[in-house]
């Protein structure tokens, strides 16, 4: 806290995107950022990251390790809008397009200490079987706009049909 | 093993299980029998044979409820020895004997139906039959057990059974004469065992004794299970096992055929009819017939159904009737059978168990192995906590609360034991009890005195003392008093009778115990009963009465005569109509008879009148006498008469008991008894018992004192506090008496303030004693005679105190009130009934009640208690209901602070603001923590908005007409701000998800085709930049690219006269400049300039949001710069969102300047030495482009022109090269400078949905459309031909240009800047045309090419044009929306005046402060020649004034290089203006001796149109 300026707390984040469970696909990328709320401001480490591509491993158990270390430390004045890590992993479809796997968010934990997630993940299916098989065959998965809107709420709501 | 000999086997097994079992006794008994199976045993046989041998025998008389038991366990067991590998002959013959048995089975099956057919007809009548049927299905399940085939074929039967049964009913009566086996079958044996084997003719004998040995014995075993009736059938049913194990034996036989272990002996046959006896006396069968209630109930007991009375029993488990049947019936018979029936006699049940719904698992889809799903998890073992929920505190230390229960003592009301004495005795405490609550309360004396006081009201109403109250009111209140006063007589009369009645009772009672005392010659209780007597005095007592009496006669007479009054009245109407009704009546009658004469036969038609009034009768005046005998009578009942003196009753406990030697020996085994018996109680919590007493002795007054506390140290939130009493009968087994449940203290209850309550138990037992003791639960009587007998229960009040304790520090030691609402339902339950059914607050009780009706919720249930008994209560209407409505009932607690306070709070407000949206809050960052953080200047803009909000500023606008428009607009741009940002948050799919188009065949094909395209990596392709979304931009992340390219025809320098101080070689070359040729003049032009520059040194700067960068010079009037430059672009307030760059306002101004060095060394002599010059820059012009048009537009590529003033003093155009380039004489039209330029955003934002936004920024001054349809309108009234062009231009994107006819050529008009271009114009800023309006059509381009310079626009093409209105569609005649005629108003004069000088006046301070550090001198003369000269501007649009006006400048300001320039622009705003006298750069001169002029002329146009011209000027005094 620097002397005569405002008050702030600090979030410090350390960790990393250990690995991952998808069964079907081989060969996966990772991307994080962050989605936080407007009395936060990141002060130190990145924002954003993209991993290597890893292949699964020959075990039993077939993980994806990437082990992609995550470092950034935010201040902020308000709880309200605690960050959350966006994460979405690409890789290869069939012939060779790279494509979707997966979204997911999860809340940087409240509490100090060591925490492991495990971040269902998911993406948005296609609005109509001929629009799956043609986005199949196109190699243009649907996707969202931005991969943060996974972190918000807006626009999710259930809308009466 | 063939499969039948292995059953057979292990049938045979069972038997061994259940010899082992049986005694060796029971073998004995036919140890003859056993003897001989063992001599025809051959040595080689396995043990286990032998035994099965011998087990065959000796189950004969077995048990039969043993064998089900066995059966299963020795099967299992025996298997293993049992596999032995068979002797080496048994397969072979095994197979023989199996095409045999075959042929036997079907034999066996045809005798064995017609068996079953007769036997079904033997039953005559249907009780039988309802009988026999569940025996068949007893039959079905033990052969289910033994063999599949066998079943089948029963159940086959069974089956047939059904409708085979009249049909079969001759054969039947045909079998049942001989019930035995059919005379043939064993003969087919021996016939196969002659055939089979070679045996001497003795075993033959020997064959068939194991033979029916085995037979029987089967069917012993069958039988057990079978019900007799169906005995015949099973016979034949067994006929096949007996074959098979014959079989065996005769194998066994076979092998050593020693004749001499056989003993000869006759058939042993055992009738049929001796055995179902003998079955009958061993095995039980049970009815299936509805047993009748009483037999289930103890003698003498009603069967009482709890759910009548309003208990609550639970669903039943639903079982069918004969099943229940059948199991009572069993019950029965079996010894302590009565304890499974209930009170209702049906057999005890719990609830229902079975949910209503199921809980399966999911059904698994295809796709979902069942694998995947049966897979065991691995949970980590979990710590059970029990009840996690009604746990208090579970993660709080301090959670132990402790519950004090205090047990004082115990006394019975009535007891077994009690003598008849004890019995008065405690009906006289009762009494007494009440007795003395009554004369504590005193209720008469009470309502004695409320009667006297209101007689003395009535008493002084009817005085007319008070004559300021109406007589109406006086009459109103008396009435009501005397109505009250009968009111309140009859409660005190029937008081006083209670009160004499209790009085008589108590006497009776305590005569009926001296009685018995006498009767019984010794006393059992010391209860004494004194009688005090009160002396009153007689006379006053007497005259009281009398009083009393004569007060209540007279009232009644009062009563009576009103009552006889009314009655009067009511019979006088009555009699009345009566009267009417006869006279009616007589007259019909007439004039009946004279009807009846006339038409006889209608007589019948009125025989009866409708009803007859019956003739009402007097009522009976009062008697007075009558009713004072009345009152007397009543008087006497009910009172003391006078008198007599009072009686006060005083019960004491000094009387002495008769000690046990003086007692009867009855009395004394009472007395012995009661002494033998001992209680304590049980304490149970949550239903467990937690605690007991020491056990009492019953004392002989029945009391039992205990005096013990128990602390109970809790953990659980208590729900049920229970005491049982126990009894205990010398050394006897303690027998439950009775509960009592306590109730669970409040919470304010602690520890020393818990008062002791007694609460009243009572037992159902029934007792009869052998000796004084009158029992309980069964009659007796006082009499001699045994009439008027009592029944009464054991009962009794158990005195404690149940409190929370104080802990060692005082604090009580309760569970938190949270934690219990929290925490424990039932406690919130309590509180809010509705809160159970998962709502609250729900306050229609109606529709609650409705919705508990209607789904049939359960009155009686315990779960639905509270919620009945509210719906009880609000339906009775009792209780308050209130009449609102609490949305947030819990809110209360949340409110950690007050509203004031919060509300005080600066960083609440800020959050509060920032979350409703308030544009100046929008985008407020780190919010500070504190409250002393937070600037108060932070609310200032905002509060001054608020205010100012219909406040209408003149300060900033001036004119008062824009200021009005200014705030519509700005009231304007926050509706569509707001509405837009209500719009942001509605998402659609394809705002969320990008989601390619489904492609139609061409794409496929193209995609098709692109798979089989050579791939070549090293053709490298434009890709299309990647779009950013303005959500994770800061400061400094997107930059504006301005990459200015070249420019044409920039205005060249003149010579300035003032050099050559020669105002009359100026003046001709200005004559010169028409009519010489630029060649003869470009000597001389270069000659002007000392240091031998050229025309022109053209540099541009733009400068954007007051950022400024500048490319480098070039030279010529045709200069290529080919830069690019970089400005950095900030979003305001940090606000990247697309509505907040939409709503960006800055303007990219593109100002070209000349750069002209001048020559500043003041000394000639020191030339030589260096060169000293000064950089001036003069404005040529510039090009405005707003951000959001960039923005929109992503990328602004094209040529525009310049916008140049009028007048340029010192510059010209270049006018040879415009004639050297006359490539069309259209081309002049358009004449001007013009730069080319390429303009975008790094990164590229992608831009807002909303063009709505946009329209609203257009909106400002009114948008291109608007003026589109002005300016077409005005060519249309002008009789020109015109159109509305839509289509997309540079920079202002999607728009709305003008199309005109005139000579032969279209030209398109920029609606907004006038200017206009020839329809071939390469610098039209029009890039395509969509469609064009007409007055009466709408045409659409559906030519080749959208460029105005390649299209035709003659619409009369249906080939080129598509017009909306077409043959099939003909124009309707639309009327406009416009009105026909705009009315201009002359704009007043005199404001547009005071206007000008405010704004020069602004403009000069404007100017001074940016020239913050040098002095800033204003020419006045300058400025007033200036000032002459803007209006002749405005009048000649700028044209061909340039040179006049030159000239008049230099005459008049000989001595000054003067540059200056005048701008034209249409007034909305005064913040245009400054903005672009700024961008001129005027100020920027920093020559110490510098004086500037400025002039500023408004022209006023009709409907407040101001043209504005402002003149800037800077001079330098030449020397």
């Amino acid at each position: 806290m620097a002397a005569g300026g405002p008050s702030v707390f600090l979030l410090m984040v350390n960790g990393q995107v250990e690995s991952a469970q998808f069964p079907e696909f081989d060969n996966l990328y990772c991307k994080y950022c962050f989605v936080y709320g407007q009395d936060w401001a990141p002060t130190a480490g990145l924002e954003e990251g993209i991993s290597q591509i890893t292949s699964k491993s020959r075990d039993a158990c077939h993980a994806l390790v990437w082990n992609f270390p995550i470092d950034i430390t935010f201040k902020s004045t308000n709880p309200f809008g605690w960050p959350q890590i966006v994460l979405s992993v690409y890789g290869p479809d069939v012939f060779g397009n790279d494509v979707v796997r997966g979204y997911g968010a999860v809340h940087v934990p409240f509490s100090p200490g060591r925490h492991k997630r495990t971040i269902p993940m998911f993406v948005p299916e296609s609005t109509s079987k001929l629009q799956k098989f043609t986005s199949w065959f196109m190699g243009r998965r649907p996707e969202y706009t931005d991969p943060k809107v996974v972190a918000q709420g807006e626009g999710r709501e259930a809308q009466p049909s | 093993m063939n499969p039948r000999e292995e059953k057979v086997k292990i049938i045979t097994e069972e038997f061994i299980e259940n010899d082992e079992d049986a005694n060796v006794g029971k073998r004995k008994k036919n140890s003859k029998v056993q003897r001989q199976p063992r001599k025809k045993q051959p040595p080689t046989t396995g043990p286990d044979k032998m035994v099965s041998e011998e087990s065959h025998l000796g189950n004969q008389q077995e048990p039969a409820q043993d064998k089900p038991q066995t059966r299963l366990l020795s099967v299992t067991a025996r298997r293993g020895p049992r596999s032995l590998p068979p002797i080496p002959s048994a397969s072979r013959i095994g197979f023989a004997e199996f095409s045999m048995r075959e042929r036997m089975r079907e034999k066996l099956q045809a005798a064995r139906s017609k068996a079953e057919s007769a036997l079904l007809q033997e039953i005559p009548t249907p009780r039988p039959r309802r009988l026999r049927s569940p025996s068949v299905k007893e039959l079905e399940t033990e052969f289910g057990t033994e063999s599949g085939k066998e079943v089948g074929s029963t159940q086959q039967e069974d089956d047939s059974q059904s409708y085979s049964r009249v049909k079969f009913h001759v054969s039947a009566r045909k079998i049942k004469s001989k019930p035995q086996v059919p005379p043939g079958f064993p003969s087919a044996e021996e016939a196969y065992n002659f055939f089979t084997f070679t045996f001497d003719p003795e075993p033959e004998e020997a064959e068939e004794k194991p033979k029916h040995q085995d037979g029987t014995n089967q069917e012993e075993e069958e039988g057990e299970e079978e019900p007799p009736a169906q005995e015949g059938a099973n016979r034949m049913d067994e006929e096949e096992l007996p074959h098979g194990k014959d079989a065996e034996n005769f194998l066994l036989g076979l092998d050593h055929t020693a004749n001499e272990f056989l003993a000869v002996r006759p058939a042993d046959y055992e009738s049929v009819h001796v055995r179902l006896q003998r079955e009958k006396e061993m095995l039980f069968i049970p009815s299936r017939l509805t047993v009748p209630t009483y037999k289930k109930l103890p003698e003498n007991v009603q069967p009482r159904f709890l759910e009548d009375e309003g208990l609550y029993i639970g669903e039943r488990p639903e079982v069918a009737r004969t099943n229940q049947n059948i199991m009572e019936n069993r019950l029965l018979t079996q010894e302590p059978g009565r304890r499974w029936f209930g009170d209702d006699g049906r057999i005890l049940a719990l609830p229902n168990p079975i949910k209503p719904f199921p809980s399966r698992p999911p059904v698994l889809t295809q796709e979902q192995s069942i694998k995947t799903e049966l897979e065991t998890l691995y949970k980590k073992a979990v710590k059970y906590v029990h009840r996690s929920q009604h746990m208090i505190g579970s993660g709080d230390p301090s959670g132990n609360f402790q519950l004090d229960i205090d047990i004082s003592g115990l006394i019975f009301t009535h007891h077994p034991c009690f003598s008849r004495e004890h019995v008065l005795a405690a009906k006289l405490a009762q009494l007494y009890d009440q007795y003395l609550a009554r004369h504590q309360r005193n209720k008469a004396k009470f309502l004695t005195d409320k009667l006297q006081a209101l007689r003395n009201a009535v008493q002084t109403g009817l005085n007319p003392e008070k004559p300021h109250q109406s007589l109406d009111m006086i009459q109103k209140t008396i009435n009501e008093y005397k109505s009250e006063i009968r009111q309140t007589r009859k409660l005190r009369d029937a008081e006083q009778e209670r009160d004499r009645t209790l009085l008589k009772t108590i006497i009776k009672v305590w005569k009926e115990m001296k009685s018995l005392r006498e009767f019984q010659r010794f006393t059992n209780t010391p209860l004494k009963l004194v009688l005090r007597k009160e002396k009153v005095d007689q006379k006053a007592d007497e005259e009281a009465y009398e009083a009393e009496i004569q007060a209540e006669i007279s009232e009644l007479l009062e009563e009576h005569t009103e009552e006889y009054e009314q009655k009067m009245e009511e019979y006088r109407t009555s009699y009345q109509q009566w009267k009417a009704w006869k006279k009616a009546q007589r007259a019909k009658k007439k004039k009946k008879k004279q009807a009846t004469e006339e038409h006889p036969e209608e007589e019948t038609e009125e025989p009866y009148p409708e009803e007859d009034p019956v003739k009402p009768t007097p009522p009976e005046p009062t008697d007075q006498a009558a009713i004072e005998q009345q009152v007397r009578e009543r008087a006497a009942q009910s009172r003391r008469r006078p008198g007599e003196p009072t009686l006060l009753p005083e019960l004491s406990l000094a009387g002495s008991v008769t000690p046990n030697d003086q007692c009867p020996r009855a009395e004394v085994w009472r007395r012995e008894d009661v002494k033998r018996r001992s209680v304590y109680l049980k304490v149970l919590f949550n239903n467990k018992e937690v605690s007991r007493t020491v056990s009492r002795q019953l004392g002989t007054d029945f009391r039992v004192h205990f005096g013990q506390i128990f602390n109970l140290q809790i953990f659980n939130w208590p729900e049920s506090l229970t005491l049982q009493v126990y009894e205990t009968v010398g050394h006897s087994s303690p027998t439950l008496l009775a509960e009592v449940f306590l109730p669970i203290p409040e919470t304010t209850v602690v520890t020393g303030r818990a008062p002791i309550e007694e609460v009243e138990f009572s037992s159902n037992q029934h007792v009869t004693l052998d000796h004084e003791g009158v029992g309980s639960g069964v009659p007796f009587s006082f009499e001699a005679d045994g009439s008027n007998q009592l029944i009464l229960m054991t009962s009794g009040k158990v005195s404690h105190s149940v409190a929370w304790a104080v802990g060692e520090n005082g604090i009580p030691l309760i569970p938190p009130l949270s934690q219990q609402n929290i925490g424990f339902r039932s406690a919130l339950k309590r509180a809010d009934a509705i809160s159970s059914i998962g709502t609250s607050g729900v306050t229609d009780m109606k529709k609650l009640a409705k919705w508990a009706a209607e789904s049939k919720l359960d009155p009686n249930d315990p779960n639905n208690g509270p919620l009945m008994q509210l719906i009880s209560v609000a339906t009775s209407g009792e209780s308050y209901v209130p009449d609102f409505f609490r949305l947030e009932q819990l809110q209360q607690e949340f409110n950690f602070v007050s509203d004031e306070e919060l509300n005080r709070s600066k960083r609440f407000r800020l959050l509060h603001l920032r979350s409703q949206q308030v544009p100046e809050f929008r985008n407020y960052k780190q919010i500070p923590i504190y409250d002393r953080e937070i600037m108060e200047k932070v609310f200032q803009d905002y509060e001054k908005r608020l205010r100012d909000r219909n406040v209408i500023e003149t300060k900033d606008h001036i004119d008062t007409h824009r200021a009005v428009v200014a705030k519509y607009l700005q009231q304007v741009r926050e509706s569509v701000i707001n509405r837009f940002l209500i719009a942001k948050h509605h998402f659609l799919l394809a705002d969320l998800v990008v989601e390619e188009e489904v492609p139609n065949i061409s794409i496929l094909g193209l995609n098709l085709f692109k798979l089989a395209e050579q791939k070549r990596p090293l053709r490298p392709r434009r890709k299309g930049r990647k779009k950013v979304t303005a959500q994770n931009l800061s400061d400094g992340d997107i930059k504006l690219l301005v990459n200015i390219i070249r420019a044409y025809d920039l205005p060249v320098r003149k010579p300035t006269a003032s050099k050559f101080q020669q105002p009359s070689r100026s003046s001709r070359t200005f004559r010169e400049k028409h009519a010489a040729s630029p060649d003869t003049r470009s000597p001389t032009h270069s000659a002007d300039y000392p240091l031998g520059q050229v025309l022109v040194r053209p540099f541009v700067e733009v400068s954007f949001q007051r950022t400024i960068c500048h490319t480098t010079t070039a030279e010529g009037p045709n200069p290529s710069w080919n830069e690019e430059l970089e400005l950095p672009f900030r979003a305001p307030n940090g606000d990247y969102s697309t509505a907040s760059l939409q709503s960006v306002k800055d303007v990219v101004f593109i100002n070209i300047f000349d750069e002209v060095l001048y020559d500043v060394l003041e000394d000639d002599r020191e030339r030589g030495n260096g060169i000293h010059t000064r950089i001036e820059r003069h404005w040529l012009g510039c090009v405005k482009i707003p951000f959001s048009t960039i923005y929109f537009q992503a990328r602004i590529d094209g040529t525009f022109k310049i916008d140049i003033p009028p007048v340029l003093l010192g510059y010209s155009k270049e006018q040879n090269m415009i004639i050297e380039r006359d490539f069309d004489s259209v081309r002049s039209l358009s004449e001007g400078s013009y730069i080319t330029l390429f303009i975008t955003i790094e990164p590229q934002l992608v831009p807002g949905e909303s063009v709505r936004e946009k329209q609203f920024l257009d909106l400002l001054a009114g948008d291109e459309e608007e003026h589109a349809v002005l300016l077409c309108n005005y060519f249309l009234f002008l009789g020109k031909k015109a159109w509305l062009v839509i289509g997309n231009a540079i920079p202002e994107g999607p728009t709305a240009y003008v199309l005109t006819w005139e000579k032969s050529h279209y030209f398109i008009w920029n609606p907004c800047s006038g200017h206009f271009y020839g329809q071939f114009d390469t610098f039209c800023p029009l890039k395509n045309v969509g469609c064009l309006i007409g007055p009466d059509n709408i045409w659409f381009n559906i030519q080749q090419y959208d460029s105005p310079l390649r299209i035709n626009f003659d619409v009369t093409k249906p080939k080129l044009w598509k017009s909306f209105f077409s043959r099939s569609l003909p124009y309707p005649g639309l009327s406009s929306i416009q009105p026909e005629e705009l009315i201009y108003q002359n704009t007043d004069k005199v404001a547009a005046a005071e206007l000008q000088d405010r704004i020069e006046k602004i403009l000069k301070e404007k100017i001074m402060d940016w020239r913050p550090r040098h002095l800033t001198r204003w020419n006045r003369y300058c400025t007033s020649t200036l000032r002459h000269f803007l209006p002749l501007l405005e009048s000649s649009q700028g044209e061909d004034v340039e040179d006049e006006h030159r000239a008049e400048l230099l005459k008049q300001l000989g001595d000054y290089r003067f540059s200056g320039f005048p701008l034209h622009m249409p007034y909305s705003e005064l913040k245009p203006l400054i903005d672009a006298v700024y961008s001129t750069g005027v100020h920027n001169i920093d020559v110490p001796n510098v004086e500037f002029a400025l002039a500023v002329y408004i022209h006023p146009y009709p409907k407040n149109v101001l043209s504005v011209w402002i003149y800037v000027a800077s001079l330098i005094r030449n020397r």
